[in-house]
């Protein structure tokens, strides 16, 4: 039997954009659980899974997404919304063949 | 809720510096042990999961005589004035409940669509726990400091886990008064009882200034608190010297200084 790959979507915050800055935040979304199983759920892990985004490439992990880096509007300096510095990174697991593979959505 | 409190029962400066910085404020001890004991009996009396009906926004508020007593208290409508004036809009309350044994968490969220003046124009939400909540039990999970972001509703859903998120745990008669754009989550709830939270929405009918007991309001205490905020919000990376300008302008307002 041949081994399938899932995505994994690892999203990573760090304090500045210099992709070794230190990881705030973090949300994995893993394609590689079977669906129904429980995902990251918020607030379930008090320590970043890695340091930095430099740290996850060290570990396999392919960076996505790079942030834009900000224009300031005049008279709108001071807004702040989402969290700026987010780094989307991915990783392709094998899996065993689902048996019941009819049953993904 | 007509008459206004005096200001030895409201928010002290250095409390309501609290409130800017954090986004909330809480206490452990402005309600006393019968009353909570008293409002647990009732939510464990009262129907579970039957669900907010938009057509009896206040169900447990009229169904509980005790949990009208805790928002009669002195001590606790000093605190609502301070942050939303006399005679606030009771707009909605609800009894809030995690079953025993759910798994999942709430996602991430804020109460809110962006008020017009965010965020010196701002509901608050109270979040009253007459039960022991420890940490296992899944009280609000919440993230200091992220109220003065411009987000609204679910726009935070994408994110899970951050350096410095915080759950309000505690012993019973715990109440937080939340502005509403904190960044929040309901906890999975680890043990065998059901978690209650009881929550009012208040709105205020004036503007947001000189409420609070401003007394000291500029003294070298609240400038120190200030400078000493801007390192507790590990999530915010470089970000905390927009929020130090958030607060800084948005305090001037709340003392009446512009």
């Amino acid at each position: 039997m041949t081994s399938e790959t899932r995505q994994q979507i690892l999203i990573l915050h760090l304090a500045e954009p210099d992709l070794g800055a230190p990881t705030v935040a973090w949300a994995l979304y893993d394609g590689a659980r079977p669906a129904g199983d429980q995902q990251m759920q918020a607030g379930d892990q008090p320590e970043p899974p890695y340091a930095s985004v430099v740290d996850a490439m060290h570990h396999g992990w392919r960076v996505l997404q790079l942030p834009r880096l900000p224009t300031y509007p005049r008279g709108a300096e001071h807004e702040s919304g989402p969290l700026p510095w987010e780094y989307v990174l991915e990783r392709f697991v094998s899996v065993e063949p689902a048996d019941d593979h009819h049953h993904s959505h | 809720m007509t008459t206004t409190t005096p200001t030895s029962q409201r928010l002290r400066a250095i409390d309501m510096a609290r409130f800017v910085a954090d986004g909330f404020v809480e206490f452990g001890d402005l309600i006393p042990a019968e009353l909570n004991a008293q409002v647990h009996r009732d939510a464990l009396a009262y129907p579970r999961n039957r669900g907010y009906d938009p057509n009896k926004p206040r169900e447990f508020w009229d169904y509980s005589d005790a949990v009208r007593q805790v928002f009669d208290l002195p001590a606790v409508q000093g605190v609502v004035e301070s942050l939303v004036g006399p005679d606030p809009v009771h707009d909605h309350s609800y009894l809030h409940t995690v079953a025993p044994g759910k798994r999942e968490a709430q996602r991430w969220h804020v109460d809110s669509s962006l008020a017009v003046d965010h965020p010196r124009q701002f509901d608050i939400l109270v979040c009253y726990f007459p039960h022991d909540a420890p940490a296992e039990m899944g009280p609000t999970l919440v993230l200091p400091g992220t109220h003065v972001r411009r987000v609204s509703y679910h726009d935070v859903t994408r994110y899970k886990n951050f350096l410095g998120q915080r759950q309000l745990t505690g012993p019973g008669g715990r109440i937080a008064f939340m502005h509403e754009s904190l960044w929040h989550c309901a906890q999975p709830n680890q043990t065998d009882d059901w978690r209650f939270m009881f929550k009012i929405r208040y709105l205020p009918r004036v503007p947001q200034q000189g409420l609070f007991n401003t007394a000291g309001w500029d003294d070298a205490e609240i400038k120190a608190f200030y400078n000493d905020a801007r390192r507790q919000y590990p999530w915010a990376g470089d970000g905390f010297a927009a929020m130090g300008q958030a607060w800084r302008t948005w305090w001037r307002y709340l003392a009446g200084a512009e």
